[in-house]
């Protein structure tokens, strides 16, 4: 699997018709290649270093201090577009961005002089938070990808869940006074098994391609389903305690390293209600081997749990009602929780 | 007094778009038909001549016919499929969101949803009218029962003289090399990196001195910067200007004063510049995507794959042959009436017309609260 954003169009292709780009010669590739890094999804660098430049470069703007053209108009809508780490760079920037335009236009408005000093001072202090940052980003980034490719850019087995559409419907129905969560989306067929029911249900998917698609078959014109493109944990973290009454994690489950599988059964642990329920939906470990190239195999940070190993990490954290229900038709278990009431 | 209203989601000048819906308002009103265009959000630039769609409700005339320049996404669309007067859909393409997803996944989901606004719209529309046999299909696909193939209305058929002052200035500059021009917006289904990195190849290969030229609004700004980032990462971000916002007569100067059209674009409902560059007699290479083989005919150099190396050759053949290239524009200079660009005003005006003469029917003879939205096909 790819990042592929279209059906008509492919990161190795980067075109909708003609030859794809992988019958290049060799230089012709790398050319075309370089302008793709340069896109905002899935480079660090290009927001950080644009948002500094747009900082230290002087604008000039009638009525304001030299040297600062205020908040880049479309700053948060490129923030809100990038993957979820750069996400929060493009956030922190905007709000201190925001503070100094606030600064400045209080100093104009009230005809206060602002001396070059005070200036160089606020704009220190923004550039040092953004340094910090972006140190921050990218010490975190290369701990959890130290070979530098992102996972979601390896060529990944998608099996299908579809089997456990049943299940699924039933937990999320257990506790229909509470919206549920599934994330990732995979095929979209456990979206789409609940696209008629009555509970207002949030797919999360952090491929671009594969959120806007759902979006465009779910989002318009439901009340009942809201894709929100954004990393699982992320989303996760972003929602209040006891706020779900089920959390479906798929696909996430298995390629993170041990300590980002923990790291997203706590959080949905956290944020399901008590009587609501908790599903994993697992791939199978022969299934899952035996779909890898070697290369893959070997880079990506993790691989499935056992269904067992699920059994026992979330039983040793509190959940309750634990069950393996074994994959029959396709080549996904289910781990089903409740969090007691 | 009923009459033929526009609808856009916003009006913008020097929009392809924009400029198709101002001239059809213009040739409806010189007709005789009362016509206002209506938009979601004001354009400060043209503000003035646009109301509120939401206003259209007071104004509403029994036998008004309602059409909608589609392009993108607006609440406009759900909002005219429920309406009760006809509804054209004068259809300009949608871009696919996958070219927008890597670059801001806002407007990549804004055209996902466009998508599905034209399916919920095209089958209530009494009339559908592509801009070209690409659109038209497109129409076709998503459940428009009837549909015709008028093209746009804003080119301007002779063409406007270049700006005299603009084309000396621009032909005593340079350094005397192939002058590479490529015009629409800095978007990404334009796909003007293909044109830098082929001209990145011509420089270090035939024509070290060639330089390029691209004419657009930056529609994307993360693509627009990214343009201008990867013709300095290459070294040539002084072999490439980057023109917006310029007037039709300096337009018509870009044209006088260059070589030849390089136009990679990967997805085109129509493609105004191939036209424009026929009519100013400069010859065309370009990528044959979407309507732009149906648009350049045999009138230009159409390219069925593009790497850098593809693209250098055939504009390097192309200026080394002057007699291919005389031919070529001569073609060129053919083209619009094939297309029947000259015609496409008063053509459009009477398929509208058309379909407003089947409402004042309907509406002699239905109360006015009823439904006057014709329920078979039009005869053309």
């Amino acid at each position: 699997m790819t990042e592929s954003t279209d059906p008509g169009t492919s990161e190795t292709s980067g075109r909708s018709d003609g030859e794809p780009r992988t019958v290049l010669p060799a230089d012709e590739r790398g050319l075309l290649d370089a302008f793709d890094r340069l896109r905002p999804q899935g480079t660090l660098g290009w927001n950080f270093d644009d948002a500094v430049r747009r900082l230290v470069e002087p604008i000039e703007a009638p009525g304001r201090p030299a040297g600062w053209g205020g908040l880049p108009a479309d700053l948060w809508q490129r923030g809100r577009a990038t993957q979820a780490s750069e996400r929060v760079l493009g956030d922190v920037v905007q709000l201190l961005a925001q503070d100094l335009t606030e600064y400045t236009d209080r100093a104009v408005e009230e005809s206060q002089q602002i001396s070059a000093n005070e200036l160089a001072e606020l704009r220190r202090s923004v550039f040092d938070a953004i340094r910090f940052l972006a140190a921050r980003v990218e010490q975190l980034e290369s701990s959890s990808d130290p070979v530098g490719l992102r996972a979601g850019q390896l060529d990944l087995p998608n099996f299908s869940g579809s089997e456990w559409s049943g299940v699924v419907a039933g937990r999320t129905a257990s506790r229909s006074d509470l919206p549920a969560m599934m994330g990732e989306l995979g095929d979209d067929a456990l979206l789409s098994a609940l696209a008629g029911g009555d509970v207002r249900v949030e797919g999360v998917d952090p491929r671009g391609s594969v959120a806007w698609a759902a979006d465009a078959k779910f989002g318009a014109g439901s009340g009942q389903i809201d894709i929100v493109f954004a990393d699982v944990a992320d989303h996760l973290r972003s929602l209040p305690d006891a706020s779900r009454g089920c959390v479906v994690l798929a696909g996430c489950v298995d390629r993170s390293d041990l300590a980002r599988k923990m790291d997203l059964v706590d959080q949905a642990r956290r944020v399901v209600a008590s009587g609501g329920s908790l599903v994993l939906l697992v791939t199978d470990q022969v299934a899952w081997d035996d779909s890898l190239g070697p290369v893959v195999r070997d880079l990506l940070p993790g691989r499935p749990l056992h269904p067992q190993t699920w059994l026992a990490v979330l039983g040793h954290r509190g959940l309750t009602a634990l069950q393996w229900k074994r994959a029959t038709t396709g080549s996904v278990h289910a781990v089903v929780a409740e969090v007691g009431r | 007094m009923s009459g033929i209203h526009l609808f856009v989601p916003m009006l913008h000048i020097r929009d392809a778009v924009g400029e198709h819906t101002r001239a059809l308002r213009d040739l409806l009103v010189a007709a005789g038909v009362a016509s206002r265009i209506y938009t979601e959000t004001p354009d400060p630039d043209t503000a003035e001549e646009t109301r509120p769609y939401l206003e259209y409700e007071a104004d509403a005339q029994p036998g008004d016919v309602l059409v909608y320049q589609m392009a993108t996404r607006s609440d406009m669309a759900d909002w005219l499929a429920n309406r009760r007067e006809p509804v054209v859909v004068n259809y300009h393409s949608l871009t696919p969101p996958g070219y927008f997803a890597p670059w801001n996944n806002w407007i990549a989901r804004h055209q996902a949803r466009a998508a599905s606004e034209l399916r919920r719209l095209a089958p209530t529309a009494a009339l559908g009218i592509g801009v070209s046999q690409f659109d038209a299909a497109e129409l076709r696909d998503s459940g428009c029962a009837d549909v015709i193939v008028i093209p746009v209305v804003n080119v301007r058929i002779p063409p406007v003289e270049p700006d005299a002052a603009a084309l000396a200035g621009l032909r005593a500059t340079g350094e005397g090399g192939p002058r590479w021009l490529s015009v629409g917006r800095l978007a990404p289904n334009k796909a003007h990196q293909d044109v830098i990195a082929a001209l990145f190849v011509a420089r270090a290969t035939t024509a070290p001195t060639a330089t390029l030229t691209i004419v657009g609004s930056p529609s994307e700004p993360a693509y627009a910067r990214a343009l201008r980032r990867y013709a300095a990462d290459l070294g040539i971000g002084d072999a490439v200007e980057f023109v917006s916002r310029i007037s039709d007569g300096e337009l018509a100067a870009r044209y006088a004063s260059s070589d030849v059209l390089v136009m990679a674009s990967e997805h085109e409902g129509f493609g105004v510049p191939l036209v424009e560059a026929m009519l100013n007699g400069l010859p065309v290479v370009a990528f044959a995507a979407g309507a732009v083989a149906e648009v350049v005919g045999d009138a230009g150099v159409l390219l069925d794959a593009k790497g850098p190396r593809r693209i250098t050759e055939e504009v390097a053949e192309l200026l080394a042959d002057p007699k291919r290239r005389q031919s070529l524009i001569a073609a060129g200079r053919g083209r619009p009436a094939a297309l029947g660009l000259d015609r496409a005003g008063s053509d459009l005006v009477a398929a509208l017309r058309r379909v407003a003469d089947g409402a004042s029917h309907a509406a002699e003879h239905l109360d006015s609260a009823d439904p006057v939205r014709p329920t078979g096909p039009l005869s053309h």
